[in-house]
């Protein structure tokens, strides 16, 4: 599904290079649960951006389904990453002004669905995460772990094949953590969805099928669990 | 997807209530202004064209050209000759109407009123549209003795609109006649040229129309109607033609009388349609509410100037804000939307905020109407919007508002990297350099207009109290026709009874001018005053050298005249007493110098002291002068009319107070001071609001900063500083470049002047002054605010 070759990542700074990531080589089949980890500035949020196409390599080569994803016009990456890509954040990242149904539904409109088409699909994800009670309210009216769970529900509702997760349990306490784990884990499991996700806590990492270690933007290791 | 918008761009008002008001309000403002000035403009070039026949109707103007070809005058005005003789002889002309203006008496009951009217010839209403409401407009001008009145004089005059068949009595050389009122006219539209109470039909006595000299003669206004296939050169060279021609024997009567001939009058047709913003031929006597196009340009100016910083707030407080709209950006771009959509989502919620103000704007057109109509001296209202070109002015001008505010915004904010914007990475705007431009330019702006309307009330202020030369106060003048001496003196006689009334001076009425020979080859032209020797001494105006008229010289009644300064410099005369010299060429009688008094401002101090002279002969007088003493002024004016009406029963009595006429003249000035202020206080308070805006803003984005310096120990003082500094720099960058370019037009403008004001550093310095303050004040509310925030909640983060 995923191939990275080459990857680096620099930044110039007063001149000098400031290399962020350095030679990244990476395959990914569909249907793993891959976590990265790393100590802080080790390059992990940048890798994954790179991977869903938020951000640029400075070199290397990337192929997304078959496809070379540098040469890709702005367009034809929009619509890829349209097709197969949801991202959750560490902060959430909903949008204030929408309530919970319309921030699940953002997504689809922008994917030029039929309103009817819309409303099956948001209900069917507010009853699957329990959160029809919900839906009208807006995003600081609930606790971290349920803006997590609208992030998630929201990242799901345009049924991607890829979920990219940055640090997804970073703000939730231990309990609210483990319940969003077990629903990677469960979406991993049962719908296959391929999931990488980014943490610094070795239980979450467990969660996955394969650990990725960076360290100074390199691999460090890779272990498939 | 457009409900989403909506929802999301609603909700952001509501949650924004300060942005949303300042960009609204000020929008609004500016668009309010714009629709006004399209409504002024619109009725600017409207004027006089409701008439069916317009494209048709031409006036006859002339222009006046020395030997050698050059132009040496305009001239719109006419005699009894050219309408009927250019009408029988030229082709091309169908018909004509001679409009002359003019005042009679007219007497109800035992009330004796001056009623101001036209004459007219009797194809008027064939030629002009304005529908009777009673009466046939074909005939009923035909008989002499008939009158037509609008339909508020008809009620005036007989309580009654169907007038038709009632007499009125109008003052006759001989008495009052009878006239019969044979039609009433439907009020008459605001936008006409031609306005009228009364009309009565043009006499030509049998004499003037065989005299040749009424060529010469030049004192009303001539329509005449082309032919619509008529063509308009053809009939001007026919004009001229027969003009050369026809007056040949007249040209050799006038230069036996007067010598020759030093002018060419070349016949022009000035068409109608255009006669109302003409510079060149405007229209006057007896045809009013003459405009310049000017007016419309400096309205118009003014208005884009404040327009143009309502949509600089706009566009800064919009980028200023995205800041906090940068992670929505970002996360709508991480789900999935493109930067067209992006575009197409922050230009739908502009125009959601222009359609806000455009009703806004709406509502303050309807609601300041009357106070603009009372500026601009015009009837305007709302009801004008229907029209097609107007709405669709108002549309394009929605639009492009709409447009021109929020496409530079949402080109910015769409161009937002995901990245930087959902990982805190993210200074919006950086420098800020356009931001801050726009501040610098909206600045530069206001205070430029302030400067300007500081520079007008000065002028203004200068106009009205600079000493004249004479003592304006207290004095009544009260009219008389042709008031002659031993009426003056009875007069004078029965109100110097009254202790109240101090003085008493006969005067012609209006202006008088004429042309002299002040030495054999040289000629000059002056202004000449008929007064006696109550005259000098009641104005207080100042001798210079010789004496006054005097009764113990009973020549000086025939044959001495005074003169002032300026007519001594002009003659250039080294001793000016007993210099003599003749004039009205009527004979060869001379008149000799005996006294020479300080130049006063006897005209307007808009136009420099001219050459000045007084007589005592008796040419009748006009008004007398009558001094009163302060505080007894009710009584006074109520003692002189009861004399009046004692001595005169068989004329209308008026009075006017010198000193409010003089005020008089300004009446432009005070008109555009007016207006200027209403525009500078506009500009200032939009820019303002938009400071206020931005500040609030800033402090949000400094909002951590100002949290750090805090708890590093900084004061209260300290952080209003930092917060202010920035923006008063900008204003004073602005004060910079709006001073020089507002000096060089307030100078240029001081220029129409001959007397004016020093434009002195007072003006500069002191809009500066307010400008700062003002910026000052409402940028320091916000950091005062930002300043006493507890730091805890400012460090906090996610």
């Amino acid at each position: 599904m995923i191939a990275l070759k080459n990857i680096f990542k620099w930044y110039n700074v007063g001149g000098n290079r400031n290399f962020i990531l350095k030679d990244i080589n990476l395959d990914i089949q569909q249907g793993e649960f891959i976590s990265i980890m790393g100590p802080s500035g080790s390059g992990k949020s940048t890798l994954l951006n790179i991977i869903g196409m938020l951000d640029e390599a400075s070199e290397g080569t990337y192929i997304f389904q078959d496809q070379e994803v540098f040469r890709l016009k702005e367009k034809q990456r929009s619509q890829l990453y349209k097709d197969y890509i949801g991202f959750v954040f560490q902060a959430y990242h909903l949008i204030d002004e929408l309530t919970v149904y319309e921030n699940i539904e953002t997504p689809l409109i922008y994917k030029d669905m039929k309103s009817s088409e819309r409303k099956a699909i948001v209900a069917d994800i507010l009853d699957r995460f329990g959160i029809v009670g919900k839906k009208d309210l807006f995003p600081n009216q609930l606790s971290g772990g349920q803006q997590q769970l609208v992030g998630i529900a929201r990242a799901l509702a345009s049924k991607p094949k890829l979920i990219l997760a940055d640090e997804p349990t970073g703000n939730l306490n231990s309990k609210q953590g483990e319940e969003i784990m077990e629903l990677f884990k469960q979406l991993n499991k049962e719908d296959g969805i391929t999931i990488i996700q980014v943490t610094h806590s070795e239980k979450n990492a467990a969660y996955g099928s394969r650990i990725i270690n960076l360290l100074d933007g390199r691999i460090d290791t890779n272990t498939t669990l | 997807m457009l409900k989403n918008y909506l929802t999301i761009a609603l909700r952001n008002l509501g949650r924004n209530k300060i942005y949303a008001f300042i960009n609204i309000a000020g929008l609004g403002i500016g668009l309010a202004c714009s629709m006004l000035i399209m409504l002024y403009v619109k009725d600017e070039v409207s004027y006089d064209r409701f008439h069916d026949n317009v494209k048709n109707i031409y006036r006859v103007v002339r222009q006046e050209r020395d030997k050698s070809g050059k132009k040496t005058g305009n001239d719109p005005n006419t005699g009894y000759f050219q309408g009927p003789k250019f009408a029988a002889n030229v082709p091309g002309i169908k018909s004509f109407v001679r409009i002359q203006s003019g005042s009679r008496d007219v007497k109800r009951a035992d009330e004796i009123t001056s009623s101001e009217l036209l004459y007219v010839d009797s194809s008027f209403f064939s030629i002009f549209s304005f529908p009777l409401e009673y009466g046939n407009k074909l005939n009923c001008l035909k008989d002499p003795y008939s009158v037509v009145l609008s339909e508020e004089e008809a009620k005036k005059q007989f309580g009654t609109a169907n007038a038709v068949g009632k007499i009125m009595q109008i003052k006759e050389d001989d008495g009052f006649k009878p006239y019969t009122v044979t039609a009433v006219v439907k009020k008459t539209p605001e936008n006409s040229s031609i306005q009228f109470n009364m009309l009565l039909p043009l006499k030509v006595a049998a004499e003037q129309e065989q005299n040749p000299e009424n060529w010469f003669n030049i004192f009303l206004n001539t329509f005449v109607v082309l032919q619509p296939n008529a063509n308009l050169t053809a009939v001007q060279k026919g004009m001229q033609r027969f003009y050369e021609q026809d007056s040949k024997n007249a040209v050799k009567i006038l230069t036996e009388k007067y010598g020759p001939m030093n002018n060419k009058t070349i016949y022009q047709l000035q068409s109608y349609a255009d006669m109302h913003l003409s510079t060149d031929f405007p229209a006057q006597n007896g045809l009013t509410n003459a405009s310049k196009p000017l007016y419309s340009y400096i309205l118009s100016g003014i208005v884009l100037f404040i327009l143009l910083i309502a949509c600089i707030n706009f566009v800064n407080l919009t980028i200023a804000r995205a800041l906090r709209r940068t992670k929505e950006i970002g996360i709508r771009k991480v789900i999935g939307s493109e930067r067209k959509q992006l575009i197409f989502q922050f230009l739908g919620e502009t125009f959601l905020l222009s359609l806000l103000a455009f009703l806004l704007a709406i509502l303050l057109v309807q609601l300041v109407t009357p106070v603009f109509n009372n500026l601009s001296n015009k009837a305007l209202s709302l009801s004008y919007l229907l029209d097609v070109k107007l709405i669709s002015g108002y549309v394009l001008l929605f639009l492009l508002t709409g447009f021109l505010a929020g496409i530079y915004p949402a080109l910015i904010l769409s161009g937002y990297k995901p990245v930087d914007t959902l990982y805190n990475r993210f200074i919006p705007g950086g420098k800020n350099y356009i931001q801050r431009l726009l501040v610098v330019v909206q600045f530069a702006l206001a205070s430029f207009l302030i400067i300007a309307t500081f520079t007008l009330y000065s002028q203004f202020n200068f106009l009205t109290h600079e000493k004249l030369g004479y003592d304006d106060n207290n004095l009544v003048m009260v009219n008389k026709q042709s008031l002659s001496k031993d009426e003056a003196k009875l007069f004078k006689t029965e109100l110097m009874k009254n202790p109240s009334i101090t003085g008493f001076s006969p005067k012609n009425g209006g202006q008088w001018g004429t042309v002299a020979k002040t030495s054999s080859d040289s000629t000059m032209q002056f202004s000449y005053e008929t007064v006696d020797e109550s005259y000098v001494p009641l104005l207080k105006i100042k001798l210079q050298q010789g004496r006054n008229f005097s009764k113990f010289y009973p020549s000086d009644a025939d044959n001495s005249v005074l003169v002032n300064e300026a007519f001594v410099k002009k003659a250039r005369w080294k001793n000016p007493l007993e210099q003599k010299l003749n004039f009205w060429y009527d004979n060869n009688k001379k008149y000799t110098v005996i006294g020479v008094v300080k130049d006063y401002h006897f005209q307007s101090l808009g136009q420099e002291i001219s050459p000045q002279l007084f007589t005592m002969k008796d040419n009748g007088f006009g008004v007398a002068f009558i001094k009163i003493k302060a505080g007894k002024e009710t009584a006074s004016l109520d003692f002189i009319q009861k004399t009046f009406k004692r001595l005169f029963p068989l004329n209308p009595y008026s009075y006017t107070f010198k000193n409010e006429e003089n005020l008089k003249n300004y009446e432009a000035e005070a008109k555009w001071k007016q207006i200027m202020l209403y525009s500078a206080v506009l500009t200032i308070f939009i820019s303002c609001i938009g400071l206020f805006g931005l500040s609030v803003l800033t402090a949000e984005k400094r909002i951590k900063e100002i949290g750090i310096r805090k708890v590093l120990g900084a004061s209260v003082n300290h952080v209003v500083t930092i917060l202010s500094v920035d923006f008063i720099r900008l204003v004073a960058i602005s004060l910079v470049i709006a001073v020089p370019l507002a000096w060089l037009a307030a100078n240029k403008w001081l220029q129409n002047y001959p007397y004016r004001i020093n434009l002195g550093w007072e003006i500069f310095v002191s809009a500066g002054l307010l400008v700062i303050l003002i910026a000052l004040f409402t940028v320091s509310f916000q950091a005062v605010k930002a300043a006493i925030a507890n730091p805890v909640k400012s460090l906090r983060t996610e």
